[in-house]
């Protein structure tokens, strides 16, 4: 059986695209058959609940009910990969909490996959985000993603500052979220559908829908690039790593 | 809009309408893309016959004219054509949305030199071919071949993106003026005799049809006359084919 996994998408900034990580990570784990739940932290309007509402819950996790609500069901609930898309301004105090419960440690000592989906902004401040949020990761697979599905001038940073800064955190991966035609992220954003299911031209009950083919297209090739991403990580091995393999880890 | 059906036996031959009438299963909705790098190699030319020969073969066209800088499809068959652009998004999912339903109904497209990167670019990164597949529509891409690098360069992209059957290469004898290089000896080819000066003059008057033409002129001996003939009947191997790859 798949240990328990959690993946937290999330950045103290706001708009650089977290729900729409979360997003694709859902589409990705759907089209390769792992069962997920997602939290949306979006409390009370939860755009990721827009777009996934069968499996994705709004909760606030500033609050020890709803924080119980996740962390003490990870190893009853039928998905085994929950993934948490963190409101702005929450990410730090997020882990902080996690640290405080627990968790953190459980994640250190293998009885749980941790995952951080650092989504970066286009400011310096994201640069402190990473500091500050490398003091959390040991025990967990850290990803700084950048994120230019908006093609916004993001990452104009000193270089080497940015490298010396992603050298201070040992194993962090990075990951590029390709630019995705304009009209195409409005269309999906207003049919408010998955992005799988954009492609397959189907709204949310799977009827057929009316979406352009044009947009479609332009989706169905940036989403393919996006899991290439997601593949090259070998997010699907991470999420299903094995019991056996934690208490390897644990002795 | 549909052509006055002429009975004719002439006609019966070239358009071999026993043989379309014998395809058991639903025909593809046929899409041609007339294209070429370069300017001035005789894209319109054979945009214009081939849907002049489609219009007499299946009733109707819809010929599109992305061909803003040269010599347009729509001054010569206005009626027939619609302009479209694809500098945009919106440019693109109007004609593109269009080229993809199964709807019976033939296309021509006129593809200007300058938008043939854009465009099968496009067509690679929206998956045209594949979605064409599934929707029962046959893309079928005439390019205009020409002895430069810029030309290789193109049938190169071509060759990358489309399946061999659904690539013809046109061999203009007015452009090459000699043999077709070898790079471009792969699968279909088209010949397109050269015309002399005057009749090259007459054919691209505003007012010319070419089916009006072989409706009209009773000297079936005529040069112009074996010429448009020799041309309709290319096209109508290319939709044989076409059929034939269905079955």
């Amino acid at each position: 059986m798949a240990k328990p996994a959690v993946i937290v998408v999330g950045a103290d900034k706001g708009g650089v695209g977290k729900t729409t990580v979360s997003r694709t990570v859902l589409d990705y784990f759907s089209a390769n058959n792992v069962p997920t739940r997602a939290f949306d932290t979006e409390s009370p309007r939860g755009t990721l609940k827009r777009f996934h509402p069968d499996i994705t819950e709004i909760v606030d996790m500033t609050t020890t009910a709803d924080q119980m609500k996740i962390f003490d069901t990870l190893n009853t609930a039928k998905a085994s990969v929950t993934v948490i898309d963190v409101r702005a301004g929450l990410m730090s105090p997020a882990l902080a909490s996690l640290r405080d419960i627990g968790f953190l440690d459980a994640a250190k000592s293998g009885q749980i996959t941790f995952a951080v989906f650092h989504i970066l902004g286009p400011s310096i401040a994201s640069l402190d985000e990473i500091a500050e949020t490398a003091n959390f990761m040991s025990g967990a697979k850290y990803f700084l993603v950048k994120n230019f599905i908006n093609n916004t001038n993001f990452f104009e940073w000193d270089q080497a500052t940015y490298n010396a800064y992603f050298r201070k955190i040992k194993d962090a991966t990075e990951i590029t979220i390709p630019k995705l035609n304009e009209m195409a992220y409005e269309q999906v954003e207003v049919s408010s559908v998955p992005f799988l299911k954009f492609v397959a031209n189907k709204g949310h009950k799977n009827e057929s829908a009316n979406y352009s083919f044009v947009l479609r297209g332009y989706v169905r090739h940036w989403l393919a690039n996006v899991w290439s991403e997601f593949d090259r990580i070998k997010l699907t091995d991470i999420v299903t790593s094995k019991e056996k393999a934690s208490r390897a880890s644990a002795k | 809009m549909r052509v006055e059906n002429d009975g004719g036996e002439f006609f019966d031959i070239l358009l071999d309408r026993d043989a379309l009438s014998n395809i058991s299963v639903m025909p593809r909705t046929p899409v041609y893309i007339i294209c070429s790098p370069r300017p001035q190699v005789g894209k319109t030319l054979i945009a214009r016959q081939l849907s002049e020969f489609l219009r007499l073969q299946r009733g109707d066209v819809l010929a599109f004219d992305v061909n803003i800088q040269e010599p347009s499809l729509v001054d010569y068959l206005p009626r027939l054509t619609e302009t479209a652009e694809i500098d945009d998004t919106y440019g693109k999912m109007a004609l593109m949305d269009r080229l993809i339903v199964d709807d019976g109904l033939a296309k021509v497209i006129d593809l200007g030199y300058h938008a043939f990167d854009e465009f099968f670019g496009m067509i690679a990164e929206i998956g045209f071919i594949k979605e064409a597949a599934r929707s029962n529509v046959a893309p079928v891409v005439l390019f205009v071949a020409d002895s430069d690098r810029v030309s290789t360069r193109g049938y190169h992209t071509l060759r990358e993106t489309l399946p061999p059957n659904a690539l013809v290469i046109v061999d203009n004898e007015y452009v090459l003026r000699g043999d077709l290089p070898e790079t471009f000896m792969h699968g279909q080819l088209m010949r397109v005799a050269v015309l002399p000066a005057f009749l090259k003059s007459y054919i691209e008057r505003l007012t010319f049809s070419f089916t009006n033409y072989l409706r009209t002129e009773k000297d079936t001996s005529t040069e112009l006359h074996q010429w448009i003939r020799s041309n309709y009947f290319s096209f109508r191997e290319i939709e044989q084919r076409l059929a034939q790859q269905q079955d």
